[in-house]
């Protein structure tokens, strides 16, 4: 990965190529890159769906290796949904095939004039950029098909459905899995919406005639690589619990814990949620001919997805994962998996967030729009959002712009991102990184649980009350490193338990680099990232005062335990003091 | 009080009949007012490394627990035990995990824990891969189900089915399986 494609949708004449050297982001890779090209490049107040936004495209920094587990795909910009800096990453395919073609990110810049719609096509010989305006509307599945037919299935396709061309703030970029379906999706923070901005509706990534990227000491690469393998398939989550029921298996803990919110953060714990559960789940997707395990992405030896099938064994959508299970499901009051499996179809067809999306539905139904357990409704106002109708539109923006627009006090947002499937108020760390992370509400900027062996900020004490401050800001640390390898998060609980899976981790890096790489080194790396992102909301105009939850966590009680989040504002502000 | 015994003998591969029941929780006599780790390793005869390496998220009464040896098991107690959770928050849950400070404010505070206790009921519930680890030996220990569970379950084993006349409605079943 020795170059950087910038292509300037906006140039005189038509979209404009050009390929560089890497220079001042030399060495970076996934969300390194992308947020520290956002944060340099991007005006802070530009808007978000203009011409001065960037999409940055960047795979990991082991992406594109004979590595395991390192096919993540970081995309960066401008958050129209949040106004913050945003990055989203997703599995799929797209970023070992743009990796092994050289790339370390692919910039789109500027914005069209006129109403043209451009695919662009990437392969060994370089970048072409055509318009082809058949293609306007499509959503994911029709569009992938129909690409698939010129394209072939050698390539890994990245692509938008309708909502992205409608400029949705909950629009996703689809990334193609193995079997070419648009499943994989950088769904936060509504990058696909920058990306219909620049009228760009499909990028087809051909690797034909690459080889695998070289580690510059194969010996030691292949050795770590088989160390770190191990690792995963000995661990107990990696090896056996995600394999055998991924994400969803947390259904039954959450809801035992009585923080699984419910009917839009009413209550922690949900009648229904056994039927919805990760056990559920696999049981019927075997008995239906699918399967409970499967990989997004080749060279994936975790395999937490699956495939979900119809009752006459035809298929509906990959497996759900848990937080879209949660808002699909419980968040609207809803048990029936079938109900689960059609929402995130369509979710990934008309190319929005699912977390967004069910978050919204209900919000919905909290102004009325439905009643909560209503299957046949929250499918209805789907299908508004897949017709591109007014309220479609309005849905389509997601939680915060349809609370506004009806109504709703209690909307579970932050920064306007919404709020996945965790309640703050019975886990209170996690509502310390809801509220401060740079992002908006994401359950994954503080998931990277490693801090202990990373010993980022040093020993903490995690039974005292300011151990959780610390705690969030040292799992934010590790999470923004180990977004920038391209290695997925799930790696992070053999790491955590297992001190030579994460020595090995830290062999492969420094085997294929050529470098001698610590834990200290994996903390600069993620201080640095998360320190450009901050200074980047800052500069937009973003303060303290926006990093708190909304006010009903701290007003309403939450069933079963009758909590409140009791972190205190001073406390979160002490979060980035570094 | 005596309850009638139901005994079923089945195959190996009828385990999983069985799973969504105990996701759900299944009602089983024992001696209350001991400790957890007690019910686990004495009652439930679970190996003590096996809970002490697979049952890795424990709840009661929905508090996640720390210590097994300080936690108390009364009559009615709620007892959820599942294994090692993906995500951050299934880390957090975790018995004695570094994160357990991010739900502080739930966890199971520990008991004091006098000495033997009495006979009485808890509600058992499994999750994940303790499903079928664990699952054959709270089935063997004994299940107290009122006649219409038992009917419904039973439909599943018809050659299984014994009519039973129990005064109070209830029966004591246990299950247990073929090699």
């Amino acid at each position: 990965m020795d170059k950087i494609a910038r292509i300037d949708m906006g140039a005189p004449g038509g979209p404009k190529v050009t390929v560089g050297s890497l220079g001042e982001y030399a060495g970076l890779g996934g969300r390194a890159m992308t947020s520290l090209v956002v944060a340099a490049e991007v005006h802070p107040l530009a808007h978000a769906l203009g011409a001065e936004n960037k999409l940055v495209i960047s795979p990991g920094m082991l992406s594109g290796t004979t590595g395991s587990m390192t096919g993540r795909l970081s995309v960066g910009c401008k958050s129209p949904l949040t106004g913050t800096i945003k990055e989203s990453n997703a599995g799929g395919q797209a970023a070992q095939v743009l990796a092994r073609l050289g790339y370390a990110a692919v910039i789109l810049e500027g914005k069209p004039v006129g109403d043209d719609l451009y695919k662009i096509v990437i392969d060994k010989d370089g970048i072409q950029v055509i318009v082809d305006n058949s293609l306007k509307l499509m959503d994911n599945y029709p569009l992938v098909a129909r690409l698939r037919q010129e394209y072939g299935d050698k390539v890994a396709y990245m692509t938008i459905g309708s909502a992205g061309e409608r400029k949705l703030l909950a629009a996703s970029i689809a990334c193609t899995d193995p079997e070419l379906r648009p499943t994989r999706h950088c769904g936060r923070g509504g990058v696909g919406a920058v990306m219909g901005a620049k009228r760009v509706k499909a990028i087809i990534i051909n690797d034909a005639g690459t080889k695998m990227r070289p580690p510059k000491d194969p010996d030691a690469y292949r050795d770590a690589n088989r160390k770190f393998v191990e690792g995963l398939r000995k661990h107990p989550v990696t090896g056996e619990g995600l394999p055998a029921y991924g994400t969803n298996v947390l259904t039954n803990v959450l809801n035992e814990a009585g923080g699984y919110p419910t009917n839009n953060f009413k209550t922690g714990q949900f009648s229904g949620s056994a039927d919805l559960s990760g056990e559920t789940q696999a049981a019927l997707e075997i008995a239906r001919g699918g399967s409970a395990t499967h990989g997004c992405h080749r060279g994936c030896v975790i395999q937490c997805s699956g495939i979900y099938n119809d009752k006459d064994g035809n298929y509906v959508t990959k497996q759900p994962e848990y937080e879209t299970v949660w808002s699909h499901g419980g968040h609207c009051g809803i048990s029936n998996l079938d109900t689960v499996a059609k929402l995130d179809y369509m979710d990934d067809n008309i190319g929005v967030d699912t977390i967004e999306m069910g978050v919204t539905i209900g919000v919905a139904m909290e102004a009325g729009l439905a009643e909560f357990g209503d299957d046949a409704a929250a499918i209805r106002l789907l299908e508004e959002v897949e017709k591109g109708t007014p309220l479609g539109r309005v849905l389509g923006c997601g939680a915060a712009v349809t609370g506004k627009v009806f109504g709703v006090e209690r909307v579970p947002v932050v920064k306007d991102q919404a709020l996945p499937a965790y309640d703050p108020r019975a886990v209170q760390g996690i509502g310390v990184t809801y509220a401060t992370t740079t992002q908006g509400a994401d359950h994954t900027a503080g998931y990277a649980i490693a801090t202990n062996i990373l010993k980022v900020g040093g020993d903490v004490d995690p039974l005292k009350t300011e151990g959780q401050i610390e705690l969030s800001r040292n799992l934010q640390i590790a999470t923004a490193a180990i977004d920038s390898t391209g290695m997925c998060l799930f790696i992070a609980f053999a790491i955590m338990d297992q001190p030579e899976t994460f020595q090995a981790l830290l062999d492969m890096l420094g085997s294929f680099h050529g470098i001698s790489m610590t834990g200290d080194d994996v903390v600069a790396l993620g201080k640095k990232v998360l320190s450009a992102e901050r200074d980047f909301n800052t500069r937009a105009g973003f303060t303290k005062h926006h990093d708190r939850l909304p006010r009903f966590f701290y007003n309403e009680p939450i069933a079963p335990h009758n909590q409140v989040f009791m972190m205190k504002d001073e406390e979160l502000d002490d979060v980035f003091n570094w | 009080m005596t309850l009638e015994t139901v005994a079923l003998h089945l195959a190996a591969g009828q385990l999983n009949t069985f799973f969504p029941l105990l996701q759900q929780g299944v009602v089983v006599p024992a001696t209350v007012g001991c400790s957890l780790k007690s019910l686990l390793c004495d009652q439930f005869a679970i190996p003590a490394e096996y809970v002490a390496n697979r049952i890795t998220t424990v709840f009661v009464d929905n508090r996640p627990v720390d210590d097994l040896d300080r936690t108390l098991v009364q009559d009615g107690s709620r007892v959820t035990l599942s294994g090692a959770m993906p995500g951050l928050v299934g880390a957090t849950m975790r018995r004695g995990g570094f994160y357990a400070a991010l739900r502080q404010g739930i966890s199971h505070a520990a008991d004091h824990i006098e000495g033997v206790g009495e006979r009485g009921c808890i509600r058992v519930k499994l999750f994940n891969l303790l499903l079928g680890e664990l699952g054959p030996l709270i089935l063997a220990h004994g299940l107290i189900q009122d006649q219409d569970e038992l009917t419904a379950l039973l439909r599943h084993f018809p050659g299984q089915y014994k009519k039973t006349s129990s005064d109070t409605g209830r029966v004591l079943l246990t299950v247990s399986f073929m090699e």
